[in-house]
């Protein structure tokens, strides 16, 4: 059963639309990433799920219940800030502690539960600390049991990571979905860090402009884009432009690029009038082969170009490739211990038909 | 040549201090030295024997005691009023932008800038236009309006620095704004609104300007009766009260410190993370 539903919300700011008829469900206990870039409107989504913001169409629903005219503080929402927003005046016992105050249990039923958060956050023991005295990940963590202490029926985590250095935002990421999973918390992370978005979330939902463009689990939101600002805000891409021809095999057919490149791409999914399409090949999709390499002579889907630049980043190599017409393509292999090529190789690159994704022009 | 420059800058801003406290704690010295001289006539500085005769003659004075009298009771009130509206003020104030906030801003401020004499002559019209001729309404109406500007500055300063987020992270926890008003920005507030407190009292104890306009015959406050006295009856009584009148404002101003909280001025600093 969905725990909430987001029914054509619609709401303006002014002449500006914030948020354009967005209509989504969150199943209890799922996590969901709502990921776009700054000014996209997830965060106004977030604050008229909250109830900060009153949408000015359309319904948000919690379990059954319309919470339309509802306080935030009416509402049973987990808020995680991404400033954390502790109380810097109370010790980290009195801000695990503030909402279930204000929703007036008794003292002994206060203690445990607080005794239970500090737990499952893994900072018992820091009861006595003011938030000052705590480090960014703790301050965080106190941040998110406090958010939970109450029980909330959706908890909303508004860039919960982009305040940490990177590295330790990858240990955070893992522990938030660790103790998010454990209490069954039916959660929307609101970010625009992709990464961030795909690790913490089982589907993504995709915002543009105030509207949903795309949603779906991650894996298919990265391999089958819909549109080209979705692919190109999700991952590394090339792409090229050009016009679809015939039916080449089933399933796939001849594409001419606007720098005269033929190459066979599958069948469009997104149909349009035209037929101008825009084609993107992932970095990690494409082969780097010596050109003079005889046995290496692919003649589907091969450019060949020469090296400009290489990047050793450890696990991965970056390639820029220099094509016909001056056109730069962006490629990665995996590092093994294989000898490297240098800038000024020439070089073949050959991606199957199916490593092209097929998006409509100007989407 | 330069470094010549620089040396004579630097020892320019020591004079400039070293004068600046001269004339600021000497004259004080002087006085409370002299309010406990021994002699009965206005004698030259230093004393040459001590007594505390003058302050005798001060407590067993009716005219500067009911003086003192009304200063503390006028300054309490004064104070009370003008920090609850001083502080509604600035929230009201820090809750919007753009040009109507700029505008109500400097007219709240605006009796720093207009001369006590102005405002003291303008209210003395204003209260017999209203027909208000009790001599304390006209005091303690007088005062507010002084000390106003100084508790809305210190609110407004102190609430600048709290995060909109922080309010709302306690509206989401389930605190409804009057709850999330008293236990997030009040006690995050707190230092300004002590600091507008303290002064609004000790602006209270000190005037005389717009206070010598709105006395009645029977009701005056200290400074008032000390400037009286000195016209008619100039003796060390003036010089006991003027450290009195000093006495009472500082034992008070620590008072409401210590009741607004002190400690958390002192040990915290400005709860800002």
């Amino acid at each position: 059963m969905s725990v909430l539903e987001l029914l054509h919300v619609t709401k303006r700011f002014g002449a500006f639309v914030a948020v354009d008829d967005v209509s989504f469900t969150v199943d209890k206990g799922q996590i969901v990433s709502l990921l776009g870039p700054s000014g996209c409107g997830k965060t106004t989504t977030l604050r008229v799920i909250s109830g900060f913001e009153e949408a000015d169409q359309g319904s948000v629903i919690f379990s059954g219940k319309d919470m339309k005219g509802k306080r935030p503080y009416e509402r049973n929402v987990g808020l995680l800030f991404q400033d954390y927003a502790l109380f810097p005046h109370m010790t980290v016992e009195q801000n695990v502690a503030y909402g279930l105050k204000q929703r007036g249990f008794e003292k002994t039923r206060i203690v445990n539960r607080m005794g239970e958060m500090l737990d499952l956050v893994k900072l018992k023991g820091f009861e006595k600390r003011r938030p000052s005295q705590l480090s960014g990940g703790q301050q965080q963590r106190v941040a998110l049991a406090r958010s939970l202490a109450i029980s909330p029926e959706v908890v909303l985590l508004d860039e919960p990571l982009s305040a940490l250095d990177a590295k330790l935002r990858q240990e955070l990421r893992f522990e938030l979905k660790e103790i998010l999973s454990e209490v069954d918390a039916t959660t929307i992370v609101v970010t625009h860090d992709q990464e961030e978005a795909m690790s913490l979330g089982e589907r993504v939902i995709v915002m543009s402009d105030g509207k949903v463009v795309q949603q779906g689990p991650p894996t298919e939101i990265y391999a089958s884009p819909r549109t080209r600002f979705v692919a190109e805000f999700i991952g590394r891409s090339n792409w090229f432009s050009g016009v679809i021809g015939a039916v080449a095999a089933p399933g796939v057919r001849d594409f001419e690029t606007g720098d005269g490149f033929g190459l066979l791409v599958p069948e469009p999914t997104e149909a349009t009038a035209s037929k101008d399409y825009d084609i993107c090949i992932r970095p990690e999709r494409i082969q780097i082969n010596i050109t003079n390499d005889v046995s290496n002579n692919h003649p589907i889907n091969t450019l060949s170009g020469t090296i400009r630049d290489v990047a050793h980043l450890g696990a991965d190599i970056h390639f820029v490739i220099e094509v016909a017409g001056k056109h730069l393509i962006t490629a990665t292999e995996q590092y093994n211990g294989q000898s490297l090529e240098r800038a000024g190789q020439d070089v073949a690159l050959t991606f199957s038909p199916h490593d092209c994704i097929i998006v409509p022009s100007n989407s | 040549m330069r470094r010549l420059i620089d040396n004579i800058g630097t020892w320019l801003g020591i004079a400039n201090i070293l004068i600046v406290l001269v004339f600021l704690i000497f004259p004080i010295a002087v006085a409370v030295m002299m309010s406990f001289d021994a002699r009965d006539y206005l004698g030259r500085f230093p004393p040459q024997a001590y007594s505390i005769r003058w302050y005798e003659s001060f407590f067993s004075d009716a005219y500067y005691l009911q003086g003192l009298t009304t200063s503390l009771i006028l300054a309490v009130i004064a104070t009370f009023v003008s920090t609850t509206a001083g502080v509604s003020a600035a929230i009201v104030l820090d809750r919007h932008t753009g040009r109507s906030k700029e505008v109500l801003e400097s007219l709240f401020l605006s009796p720093l800038v207009v001369p006590a004499v102005v405002i003291g002559f303008a209210l003395l019209l204003f209260f017999s236009l209203l027909g208000v001729f009790d001599g304390f309404t006209r005091l303690l109406g007088g005062h507010i309006i002084i000390t106003f500007p100084y508790t809305v500055r210190t609110t407004l300063a102190g609430l600048v620095g709290i995060r909109k987020t922080l309010t709302e992270a306690a509206m989401a926890l389930g605190a409804n704004e009057r709850r999330a008003f008293w236990d997030v920005t009040f006690p995050l507030a707190r230092t300004g609104i002590v600091a507008g407190a303290v002064f609004a009292f000790a602006f209270s104890m000190d005037d005389i300007a717009v206070s010598l306009f709105l006395t009645s015959p029977d009701t005056y406050t200290l400074p008032v009766a000390m400037v009286s006295m000195m016209r008619t009856n100039f003796d060390l009584t003036i010089a006991a009260a003027a450290v009195v009148l000093m006495v009472f404002t500082f034992l008070l101003i620590l008072a409401l410190n210590w009741a607004i909280g002190l400690e958390k001025l002192i040990g915290q600093g400005v709860f800002r993370s």
